[in-house]
């Protein structure tokens, strides 16, 4: 692999990487809102040292070029082509409908109480949290609004608003469900505000994880959000 | 093209040494093929390709594989600067001042200073290959790498965080991991050999200055281990696709296989160990020793790391030090497992 070739796939690279961070905000369909200056500044250096590859072998100036073992390094174009070809999305129904598991721990206690008359908007996981909080302010009969993606359950009519949450990137994301009663099911991963109060426990807080019910007044289309994970 | 036969394409394959005079144009100019090809081929599949990849599975699994790469692209080239900053401006006679002689004891010094490098694994691999080529002991610089990702502060911030009711594990993390990094230390120190780790060399010319070894050794690092970076992506973001969560439930309650299946789980799901506590709270079916051995196989042994570490110091040397990790990070988390509630 020549020294301009080596240059060429970091060049590519970090173009990619940086029209995706600093030009526009794909990145957040990938990792946490915080990782943008990581992403700039990593962008900026493969493309530094792209561009010192390419310019030094365009003018032909005799440098240090190993090639013995690079070939690997061509590799380094396929998250271009991915990005570019694929355009990768959030993660959506597909991923959400694999991980039926427990979402991740929500923090179940000290929430502050909420505004009995009007509606109140809430991530998911806090309303997740607020259902399985043993002490502190009910949920019980309070109006809240969901913003979330359509997963048509497998058995009958049923669907869940779901939203992903990652940790640090989308290979880490779990899905935070809630069961939406008495509202048709949306097209799948159209995204949706849900408004409607929450179905209490019939016998207090389960043991086992149930995902927690939405008794839905009303579902509106909103727009995907910039920031699809919580 | 005026000159076919001899342009440089970007064909795999193609690593002709490039100082071959009969390359150059007239004026001593070249164009950048490799650059035109790569740029061509985008803007065409693009236009053709694109319209054809959308199935559901595919772009899932694109957007994981995506997700891996950008996630570790800015620790990768924190630690190929780091490494190569090493390499151009640290005077060798710096590491045989700061750690002590005997391996021995350098091995579990070299451990702890882990806790000074913040970020994940990928960082750790190029730095520690830096370590070596300065003239560290190997044993050393292999506790560094598998103690550093797994307790930096950061990542024990982030252990905390997901286990809010439960600070024993950030303790038993970081007990375990440091315990596994100074015993692997210790064993390649007794039983491992030369050949296997070739110290890897550095293709700096002595004409070059500081700055141009900098370069050059960065440039060199980052393509390399980039590379393998990206079969240990494809592979981690293949396996998180196609296997399903649900069998692992079904295991969760059996006390050894377990943590075994928690174990190889890391090994295959290659999480940043930034992101992994927060997966591993999620098996909330396993025992306190399962979510332990997660935490402490999957900064050391990884399908990334293992492209990764086979891609920096070689196959012979990937081949025995993977294993040996793994059932060491293994049997201390069950030794640990027994002091968590």
């Amino acid at each position: 692999m020549s020294r301009q070739a080596q240059g060429a796939v970091l060049l590519i690279l970090g173009a990619t990487v940086l029209s995706g961070s600093a030009f526009s905000t794909t990145y957040l369909n990938y990792v946490r809102p915080g990782f943008r200056p990581l992403l700039v500044a990593a962008g900026a250096v493969l493309v530094l040292l792209g561009l010192l590859s390419v310019v030094t072998d365009v003018l032909d100036r005799p440098g240090a070029a190993d090639h013995r073992g690079t070939r690997v390094a061509w590799l380094l174009a396929v998250p271009a082509f991915v990005i570019v070809l694929i355009a990768p999305p959030a993660l959506g129904a597909f991923a959400a409908r694999r991980d039926d598991g427990p979402p991740a721990p929500v923090r179940a206690e000290g929430y502050r109480a909420l505004a009995g008359g009007e509606v109140t908007e809430l991530t998911l996981g806090e309303f997740i949290g607020r259902a399985y909080a043993r002490t502190g302010p009910s949920l019980a009969g309070r109006k809240v609004r969901l913003v979330g993606f359509a997963v048509r359950a497998g058995d009958g009519g049923g669907w869940y608003l779901t939203r992903m949450r990652i940790g640090c990137c989308a290979a880490d994301a779990l899905a935070l469900e809630v069961v939406v009663q008495g509202a048709a099911a949306p097209p799948e991963d159209a995204w949706v505000a849900v408004t409607g109060t929450w179905v209490a426990w019939q016998d207090g807080v389960p043991d086992n994880y149930v995902v927690p019910a939405l008794a839905a007044t009303a579902v509106t289309a909103v727009g995907r959000p910039a920031e699809p994970y919580e | 093209m005026s000159q076919p036969s001899t342009a440089d394409r970007p064909v795999p394959g193609s690593d002709r040494p490039p100082e071959s005079g009969s390359r150059r144009g007239p004026a001593g100019f070249r164009l950048p093929w490799a650059f035109i090809v790569l740029v061509a081929l985008l803007v065409a599949g693009r236009f053709l390709l694109a319209p054809h990849l959308t199935h559901p599975a595919l772009r899932t699994w694109a957007t994981v594989f995506v997700a891996v790469c950008v996630q570790a692209l800015p620790f990768l080239v924190l630690g190929v600067a780091l490494s190569a900053a090493i390499t151009a401006f640290v005077p060798a006679s710096f590491w045989t001042l700061a750690l002590p002689r005997r391996t021995s004891a350098a091995v579990p010094v070299a451990g702890l200073a882990g806790t000074v490098l913040p970020g994940c694994e990928c960082a750790s691999v190029p730095v520690a290959s830096g370590l070596m080529a300065r003239g560290v002991a190997p044993p050393a610089a292999l506790a560094f790498l598998l103690a550093s990702p797994a307790i930096n502060p950061v990542v024990l911030v982030a252990t905390a965080v997901a286990f809010p009711d439960d600070p024993s594990m950030v303790v038993a993390r970081f007990a375990a991991s440091l315990a596994v990094a100074v015993l692997a230390g210790w064993i390649w120190t007794r039983f491992g050999r030369a050949a296997w780790l070739p110290v890897p060399r550095r293709t700096a010319g002595t004409h070059a200055g500081r700055g141009s070894v900098f370069v050059d050794a960065m440039r060199h690092d980052l393509l390399h281990a980039g590379g393998f970076l990206v079969v240990g992506a494809l592979a981690a973001a293949t396996l998180n696709v196609v296997i399903p969560r649900d069998w692992l439930t079904a295991v969760a309650g059996v006390p050894v296989v377990s943590v075994l299946v928690l174990a190889f789980l890391a090994v295959l799901l290659s999480i940043c160990s930034e992101a992994d506590a927060f997966v591993a709270a999620s098996f909330t079916a396993f025992s306190p020793t399962a979510k332990l051995a997660f935490l402490v196989v999957g900064p050391m042994v990884d399908l990334k790391l293992i492209a990764l570490q086979a891609g920096t110091f070689g196959r012979a040397f990937t081949a025995r030090f993977a294993p040996l990790t793994l059932v060491l990070a293994i049997g201390v988390s069950f030794v640990a497992g027994w002091a968590l509630p």
